[in-house]
C-alpha cells in the first residue's frame, strides 16, 4: 500500500525524541451494506476508506496521530503529532523492515467483491419473505447484509512489516412480533472473518427462521421473576456471559491500572474447577481472528483459566513489556483513527462432559436462558449485567414459560465460581464490543452451564 | 486540497437532470490527552475530513461516500451512489427538503479554542490526574483523566437548493477514580462538555469523581423489594436514549415503537415534559441545521405528560403526511452514513424540587447514581427494561447505606406514568439532558 522507504522515514521522524519504539499502521477498507427494511430494500452503501495512524510509545505512554491523506507530507505530519507526546530529545534508530508472513487463516475462498449486489439484495429478500411467513404475527423485519475487506500494512521501528487481508461477512434479520397490545423482538446475526462462502453455512432463512421464532415465541411470555436463582445458560450465551464479566477484567490494561478485580490472582482458583477458559484468534475464519493484532503480534490461543486456575492476561505490546511477559497478540484497534488497545478475540469457555438435557432435568426452579442481547461490566469491581432476550421459566426440571425483561446481574468471581455443571454441547455467538469509543468484531462460545445461584432482575414474583 | 464548499459543489456538478443529488462533507480535528500516574498516557490527534453522497433518482435512494477524497473523486462518488440506487426499491416518500432559511449560531465556535496549544491541553491532563488523586486518601489512582477538544465543519449542498455551511468547536473533560478501602475498589465517574477547554473548568469534575466513588465504598446487596426510587441526572440520563428510540418517527412508522398508537394520550404523569431542541445553546447538541440542512427547531415531544408527536427528518415527515413537517431532526453518525433520526438537545424539563426535597419524597427508597447494560437491558419496541444499578439507601431525608448489584426493573409507559416528582437540576451529558426524577414505586431485585 505504501512504499517501504517513504514508511521507513516515517518511522524515523516518529522517533526524532527516541521512545521504545514508533509504527506506522495504514489501511484501506471497501465495503458494502443492504438494508431491507419494511418489506423494501431502502439502502444500499458502498465506502472506500483509507488512512494511516502513526504511533510512538514509551513506557505504557503513548502519542498517536493519525491523518486520512497517505502523501508524504500528511505521514511525516503526523509522525511529529505524535512524538510530541514524548519527552525525550534522542532518536532513536529503524531495523530494516522485513515481511513477516501469516498462515493465511481467514482467507474468503469466495470474495464478496465476486457476487452481484444482486444476489446480495437477494438473500435479504429471503430474509424477509421467510421471517414473515413463519407466522402471521409478524409484524416487522429487518435485515441488513455486510461485507468489508480491510487491507492494513503495520510497520514499525523494530523491522516488523506485516501485511495481511481481512474479508468480514455479517447477515443480521430483526422480527418484531405483534399479538394485541404485546410487542416482542427476536433476532439474530451470525458472522465470520471469511467469504460469501460462509452463508452456505449459515442460510439467510435459517438466521430467518430463527430471529421470527425467538419473537412470536416471546409473545406468550410472562413478566420474569426478580431475586435470587439457579440459572441454566443455554450453549453459545455463556461466551457473552465469560466475556463481559471474567474477559474485561482480563484485559491487561485494566490491570496495569489496578482497576480488575482479577490484578493479584494469576495461579489462583477464582472460578468453578468446571471452567476452562480460553481466547484464541487463531480459529479459522472465526469472526475475531486474524493472522496478526493490529500491532503487527502473529496471532495465538491464550489460556485464561485451567480447571478455575487464572493462568495469566490479554496483553498487548505495552503493557506486556511493562509486566515482562509476552504480548499475547491482543492489541486491536477499529481503524487507522484509533489507536491499539488491549481487546479479546473469540473467548471461549471449553465444553464437559454434561449432557445439555440432564443439566435442566437436574434443575428444579430456575431460569433457562437461550438468547442475550449483550452486557456490561465494570472490571474494577467486577460488577456485571447482561440482558436476557430469550428466557424460560424451569419447573420441576422442564423448560415451560418464556419470561421477558429479564436482566442477570452478578459478581465475577462469585458467578463464575457458582457454575457447577458444564454440558458437551457448545456453540458460538458473535457481537461487536464496545471499548473506550472503539467497536471490534469478538466472537465467543461455550457449552450448556448451570449458575447454582445468581440474581435475576425482573418485575414478576 | 479542496475546501468543502468546493467539493461539495463538485459533486453535484456530476448530478443528472432526472435526479436529485446531496452531498455532505466534514472535516474533524480532535485532540484527545490523558494522565496516568502523573505521566501522559496517551495523547491523540485525529484528523479526518469525508463526503457522503445520496441519490434519489425514480424514488429509489442509493448513498456511497469517500475519505478525504478529491473533486474528481468527489464525482465518482456520485456515479456509485447512482448505482447502488438502481438496486434499492422505489419509494414516493424519498426526497431531499427544499432550502429554509435559519439564524446562525456563532456561539457554537469558540475562535479562542482552536487557540489553545497541545502544550497546554497536555498540562490540562496532567493537573486534573494530580489534583483528583489529591482530593481523599481512599482516592489515590485514576481509571481515566482525560480533556479532550474538537474543531468541526460541516458543509451540505443538494441540486434542490439547500447550500449551508457551519463550524463548532467542543471540548470536555472525563475523570473516572478508583476508590479502595481494604479488598473493596469502587469506581466513580464524572464529566463535562463545553465550548472550549479555555472555557473549561476541571476542577468539580474532579471532585464529583471522587465523591461518587467514596460513597460507594462499604457497598451491599439489597433484599428484593418494591420501593421508590430517585434517579439522579447521570442515571436518570441513560434511559433518554432508550425514549429517543421509541419517538423516533422512523420506528413508529415501521411499527417498532410502543408509542405508536399513543399521541394525544397521557402516557406520563402531569409533571413530564420532555423537549428536542437544536437551538438552545447551553446544550452541546446545539446546531444550526441538521444533516440534510433543515434549520434545528424546538419540538415538545411530551407536555405535562400527554405525548404530543414524533422526531422526524425529511422522509418520515413526508411519509407520516397529515401535513407533517420535519422537526430538524435528521442526525448522522458522519459522512460515512445515511442521514436519519436523531436527537440533538433532547431533555427532561426541570421541575422545582431541591435535591433535598427530592430525597425527602423518596424516604425509605433509594437513590440511584449509576445504571449499566441498558444497550441490552432495555427494548425500546416493547417498552421493557431491567438494567443493573448502584446507588444509597435514602433514610432519613439523606443519602445513607450504599447498594451494589442490584437491578430496576419496568416498563417505559410504567415508570413515565409514576414520576412522582422532578428535580430543578437539569444537566446535560453529550446531547441528552435531565434533572433528577423521583419515580413513585419500582421492582428493585437483589438477594
Amino acid at each position: 500500500m505504501l512504499d517501504r522507504e517513504l514508511v521507513a522515514d516515517v518511522l524515523i521522524a516518529a522517533r526524532r525524541k527516541g521512545g521504545d519504539f514508533a509504527e506506522v499502521f495504514v489501511e484501506e477498507r471497501s465495503s458494502t451494506s443492504i438494508r431491507l427494511d419494511d418489506g423494501r430494500v431502502e439502502e444500499l452503501t458502498t465506502g472506500l476508506d483509507r488512512g494511516a495512524g502513526v504511533r510512538v510509545a514509551q513506557g505504557t505512554s503513548y502519542g498517536y496521530a493519525h491523518s486520512n491523506k497517505l502523501d508524504r507530507d500528511a505521514l511525516l505530519e503526523a509522525a511529529a503529532a505524535a512524538s510530541a507526546a514524548l519527552r525525550g530529545d534522542a532518536p532513536g534508530s529503524v531495523v530494516d523492515l522485513t515481511d513477516r508472513f501469516g498462515p493465511g487463516t481467514n482467507r474468503a475462498s469466495r470474495g464478496a467483491d465476486t457476487v452481484a449486489a444482486a444476489d446480495k439484495v437477494g438473500w435479504l429478500r429471503e430474509v424477509d419473505e421467510v421471517a414473515r411467513g413463519h407466522s402471521p404475527e409478524v409484524t416487522q423485519v429487518t435485515g441488513i447484509y455486510f461485507d468489508s475487506l480491510q487491507r492494513r500494512l503495520i510497520a514499525a521501528s523494530d523491522g516488523r512489516w506485516v501485511d495481511e487481508e481481512r474479508p468480514r461477512i455479517r447477515l443480521v434479520a430483526q422480527v418484531v412480533a405483534k399479538r394485541g397490545d404485546v410487542i416482542q423482538t427476536g433476532w439474530d446475526g451470525p458472522a465470520a472473518c471469511a467469504g460469501v462462502e460462509f452463508l452456505d453455512a449459515h442460510p439467510p432463512r435459517v438466521t430467518a427462521e430463527r430471529a421470527a421464532t425467538r419473537a412470536v415465541t416471546m409473545l406468550d411470555s410472562i413478566p420474569a421473576p426478580a431475586g435470587e436463582m439457579a440459572v441454566v445458560v443455554a450453549n453459545g450465551c455463556g461466551g457473552v456471559l465469560f466475556h463481559e464479566a471474567v474477559g474485561h477484567p482480563l484485559e491487561a490494561d485494566a490491570v496495569d491500572k489496578e482497576a480488575s478485580v482479577y490484578r493479584a490472582l494469576v495461579g489462583e482458583r477464582c472460578a468453578s474447577e468446571l471452567i476452562d477458559g480460553v481466547d484464541d484468534a487463531t480459529i479459522p475464519n472465526g469472526w475475531g481472528s486474524y493472522d496478526f493484532d493490529d500491532e503487527g503480534e502473529p496471532a495465538q490461543r491464550t489460556e485464561l483459566f485451567r480447571a478455575g486456575v487464572l493462568q495469566g492476561f490479554l496483553q498487548d505490546r505495552l503493557r506486556a513489556a511493562k509486566m515482562g511477559v509476552q504480548p499475547t497478540a491482543n492489541g486491536r484497534r477499529e481503524s487507522y483513527a484509533h489507536p491499539p488497545i488491549v481487546r479479546m478475540t473469540n473467548t471461549n469457555i471449553l465444553p464437559g462432559k454434561e449432557d445439555p438435557d440432564q443439566i435442566l432435568r437436574s434443575t428444579a426452579h430456575g431460569i433457562y436462558v437461550r438468547g442475550l442481547g449483550g452486557g456490561q461490566v465494570n472490571p474494577a469491581t467486577g460488577d456485571f449485567v447482561f440482558g436476557v432476550s430469550e428466557g424460560y421459566l424451569i419447573e420441576n426440571g422442564q423448560v415451560t414459560t418464556p419470561v421477558r425483561g429479564a436482566n442477570l446481574i452478578g459478581r465475577a468471581i462469585e458467578v463464575m465460581s457458582s457454575v457447577d455443571v458444564i454440558g458437551s454441547d457448545f456453540e458460538t455467538w458473535e457481537g461487536v464490543c464496545g471499548k473506550d469509543g472503539q467497536g471490534a468484531p469478538v466472537g465467543s462460545g461455550s457449552p450448556t452451564l448451570r449458575i447454582s445461584k445468581i440474581t435475576v432482575g425482573g418485575t414478576g414474583a | 486540497m479542496p475546501d468543502l464548499g468546493t467539493l461539495v459543489h463538485a459533486a453535484l456538478d456530476a448530478a443528472d437532470e432526472d435526479e436529485q443529488v446531496e452531498a455532505y462533507a466534514e472535516e474533524a480535528r480532535q485532540t484527545e490527552v490523558s494522565a496516568l500516574r502523573s505521566e501522559i498516557e496517551g495523547m491523540t490527534f485525529a484528523e479526518s475530513r469525508g463526503l457522503g453522497v445520496r441519490v434519489i433518482r425514480e424514488g429509489r435512494l442509493g448513498y456511497a461516500w469517500a475519505a478525504d477524497p478529491s473533486e474528481d473523486e468527489a464525482r465518482e462518488t456520485v456515479w456509485r451512489a447512482r448505482e447502488n440506487a438502481a438496486l434499492s426499491e422505489p419509494d414516493e416518500h424519498n426526497a431531499l427538503p427544499e432550502p429554509q432559511t435559519a439564524e446562525a449560531m456563532p456561539e457554537i465556535f469558540r475562535e479562542q479554542s482552536v487557540a489553545v496549544a497541545a502544550d497546554d491541553k497536555v498540562r490540562m491532563a496532567m493537573e486534573l490526574e494530580a489534583y483528583t488523586v489529591s482530593r481523599d486518601p481512599r482516592v489515590s489512582k485514576v481509571d481515566l483523566a482525560q480533556v479532550g477538544d474538537a474543531v468541526s465543519r460541516v458543509a451540505i449542498a443538494s441540486t434542490t437548493g439547500v447550500d449551508v455551511e457551519y463550524a463548532r468547536t467542543d471540548a470536555w473533560a472525563v475523570v473516572v477514580t478508583l476508590a479502595v478501602d481494604g479488598d473493596e475498589t469502587q469506581t466513580g465517574f464524572s464529566y463535562a462538555i463545553t465550548r472550549g477547554l479555555d472555557a473549561l473548568t476541571w476542577e468539580p469534575v474532579a471532585d464529583e469523581a471522587v465523591a461518587r466513588a467514596v460513597k460507594m465504598l462499604g457497598a451491599v446487596k439489597p433484599p428484593t423489594a418494591r420501593v421508590a426510587v430517585a434517579l439522579d441526572p447521570f442515571a436518570a440520563s441513560s434511559f433518554l436514549g432508550v425514549l429517543a428510540g421509541a419517538l423516533n418517527a422512523e420506528n413508529v412508522l415501521k411499527g417498532r415503537s410502543l408509542f405508536a398508537d399513543m399521541v394525544g394520550r397521557a402516557v406520563g404523569s402531569y409533571a413530564f415534559t420532555l423537549v428536542d431542541d437544536g437551538r438552545r445553546l447551553d446544550g452541546p447538541g446545539a446546531c444550526p441545521f441538521d444533516a440534510e440542512g433543515v434549520p434545528s427547531g424546538r419540538t415538545e415531544l411530551f407536555t405535562g405528560g400527554t405525548l404530543n408527536g414524533f422526531l422526524h427528518d425529511t422522509y418520515t415527515a413526508r411519509r407520516a403526511g397529515g401535513g407533517q413537517r420535519s422537526t430538524g431532526n435528521a442526525k448522522r453518525g458522519g459522512y460515512r452514513s445515511t442521514p436519519g433520526v436523531g436527537t440533538s438537545n433532547f431533555f427532561v424539563d426541570p421541575g422545582t424540587l431541591s435535591y433535598d426535597q427530592l430525597l425527602a419524597k423518596a424516604e425509605g427508597g433509594v437513590l440511584i447514581m449509576e445504571v449499566s447494560g441498558v444497550h441490552s437491558g432495555a427494548n425500546p419496541i416493547s417498552g421493557e427494561f431491567s438494567v443493573g444499578a448502584t446507588g444509597l439507601r435514602v433514610d432519613g431525608g439523606a443519602t445513607g447505606e450504599p447498594l451494589r448489584e442490584m437491578t430496576i426493573a419496568s416498563t417505559l409507559p410504567e415508570m413515565l406514568a409514576g414520576i412522582a416528582g422532578i428535580g430543578s437540576d437539569l444537566r446535560f451529558f453529550s446531547s441528552v439532558g435531565t434533572p433528577s426524577i423521583l419515580i413513585g414505586e419500582m421492582t428493585l431485585a437483589g438477594v
